[in-house]
């Protein structure tokens, strides 16, 4: 378990060329510790670059990332160490696999970890549960798994390492609605079994909704809004502003409540709209 | 990863970015015959100011340029200490260490002015390439480039349109590639890979966990490019119009016309050049 606290970061690519783009500007954020926190915005706003700096595979231009009260760039000669205790599974991670069997593949980080044979086969059991990836499928080779299998065994790989923070980059990219739900059911059930902090980042505001309990909007290099899921769905219109929306089920529930329909606010997903809907029928 | 000098077009407005990419090769090539011209020290000192010149006029910035000798400094010391101590001169030489009865350590004056004449010359020749081809024009217009000037070969049944898109297709992947890299080196540092550090060995074998997904998705990129050039009906070069068609205009002209001066010069150097001559 521990905290993770961004101090005015900023981060600038190709700097003092014609290339150079300000990708974060001043970025200031506490994630709550245990909790699934949701950082969502549109392409370029800058959360991919955000994920890099929180295990440390780029180093913030300003500003500092403190795990647990401590500068993770303190030590730089240990910042290996940092690279276990915050998880990173990158975007479209079925693409790193390279070993001859699922299992290996799920054990690599353990095994980097210099852990013992008997803990690594038993994290390698427990990850696939999570991500609910079927034990017979852990010797086959990764060419002959679907694409949603791949992706669930790579997810697989990094909780395997049970880092006490876990940062998702568009887990559910790509995957069909099925898929989306195992993996980020999977997701929210290893932090809130393991008591991990878990951050994923999206663009889906249906997914996020589902899943989250905080939700940070960043636009343009710069975090937005950020707060529980219901106080950052209830700035509707600052989130239209930054081409964002809420998701379609508020949006229902909003229309009907102009139109006179007693609705209990904060209905975010299908089944609370269900729930609230239900007795006006009866 | 991100510092690699291939196929680093640097944009700006410059006379040399103007010119015809066809013309660019042509300069080049006769800018490296240009460097195995000089012979006199006179000479090497002209050839080292006309670099200076060329980047000048370039407008890329010198931190940018020097980049492109960084991985060649290696070779350039390798051959100025081998010329330094193989040189044989005809005077006596200006230091000597007898290493062994039978083996002695000489340094000539000739043995420095060819350590020095070399340095420059594989200096300048980087430089020149990499100005006139590699900063200032862009690889499709380099490629473009050398299918037209290749395009007499085409009589003797060379498939030339094929190479140059070939080329074309390598030239347009590599920064695919380095991002490729970059992106998968990431994800296996996140799980804990330590390229760093470690033995020879052990950073070889860190090696395979990026090696292997890059040819997988490399093998799977040209696949489905493969795919995409049939569904836009690619069928080779036979009566392919071109959406850029280059014409050459004065400043062409003008700078093959002063690149020949320049080589001139150069050889009528050598016969009246003060100081020592190769």
């Amino acid at each position: 378990m521990a905290t993770l606290t961004l101090e005015n970061i900023s981060y600038v690519y190709g700097p003092r060329t014609p290339f150079e783009i300000k990708a974060l500007d001043d970025v200031s954020l506490t994630v709550r510790e245990g909790s699934v926190t949701g950082i969502i915005g549109h392409t370029g706003s800058g959360k991919s670059t955000l994920v890099q700096l929180l295990n440390g595979l780029e180093k913030p231009t300003h500003g500092k990332v403190m795990l647990d009260g401590v500068d993770i760039w303190e030590k730089p000669r240990e910042i290996g160490k940092i690279r276990f205790r915050v998880g990173l599974v990158m975007q479209y991670p079925e693409y790193q696999l390279f070993e001859e069997t699922i299992r290996a593949d799920i054990a690599f980080g353990p095994k980097n970890m210099r852990l013992s044979e008997e803990e690594i086969a038993y994290r390698v059991k427990e990850a696939a549960d999570f991500v609910g990836l079927d034990p017979l499928l852990l010797d086959k080779s990764p060419f002959d798994l679907s694409g949603g299998q791949k992706r669930r065994a790579a997810i697989a790989g990094v909780m395997a390492m049970k880092p006490e923070v876990l940062v998702l980059d568009e887990p559910a990219a790509g995957l069909d609605p099925q898929g989306r739900d195992t993996i980020l059911n999977g997701i929210r059930s290893y932090g809130k079994k393991t008591g991990s902090t878990v951050i994923i980042v999206s663009h889906s505001m249906e997914d996020m909704a589902t899943y989250c309990d905080d939700i940070v909007v960043m636009a343009n290099g710069k975090v937005r809004l950020s707060g529980t899921r219901d106080e950052v769905f209830a700035h509707a219109k600052e989130l239209t502003e930054v081409g964002l929306d809420v998701p379609q089920i508020t949006r229902l529930a909003l229309l009907l409540e102009e139109r006179g329909v007693c609705l209990p606010g904060g209905i975010y997903t299908v089944e609370a709209a269900l729930k609230a809907l239900k007795p006006l029928f009866q | 990863m991100k510092n690699i000098a291939l196929g680093q077009y640097y944009p700006a407005q410059s006379p040399i970015h103007r010119l015809d990419a066809r013309i660019k090769v042509i300069l080049a090539i006769l800018y490296i015959v240009c460097t195995f011209l000089c012979k006199s020290a006179l000479g090497f000192a002209v050839l080292a100011l006309s670099a200076i010149l060329l980047i000048l006029l370039s407008r890329v910035p010198l931190r940018t340029v020097f980049r492109a000798i960084r991985p060649i400094l290696f070779i350039m010391m390798f051959t100025a200490v081998f010329n330094l101590f193989l040189t044989r001169g005809e005077g006596d030489p200006l230091w000597a260490w007898t290493v062994t009865p039978k083996w002695t350590m000489q340094i000539f004056e000739e043995g420095i002015y060819s350590a020095v004449f070399m340095v420059i010359r594989i200096v300048v020749l980087i430089l020149g390439t990499s100005i006139f081809l590699t900063y200032t024009t862009t690889p499709i217009a380099l490629t473009d480039a050398i299918e037209s000037l290749l395009s007499p070969l085409r009589i003797i049944r060379l498939p030339v349109h094929e190479f140059a898109m070939m080329m074309s297709i390598a030239l347009r992947f590599i920064p695919t590639l380095m991002e490729e890299t970059t992106k998968i080196m990431n994800a296996q540092k996140a799980r804990g890979v330590d390229f760093a550090h470690g033995s020879l060995i052990k950073r070889a074998k860190a090696l395979v966990p990026i090696l292997i997904p890059l040819f997988v998705s490399s093998f799977r990129r040209a696949d489905e490019l493969a795919t995409a050039m049939e569904c836009r009906c690619y069928r080779g070069g036979k009566g392919r119009t071109k959406m850029r068609v280059p014409h050459l205009r004065f400043g062409d002209f003008l700078s093959v016309f002063l690149m020949l001066a320049f080589g001139t010069g150069l050889v009528l150097l050598n016969y009246y050049g003060f100081g020592y001559r190769m």
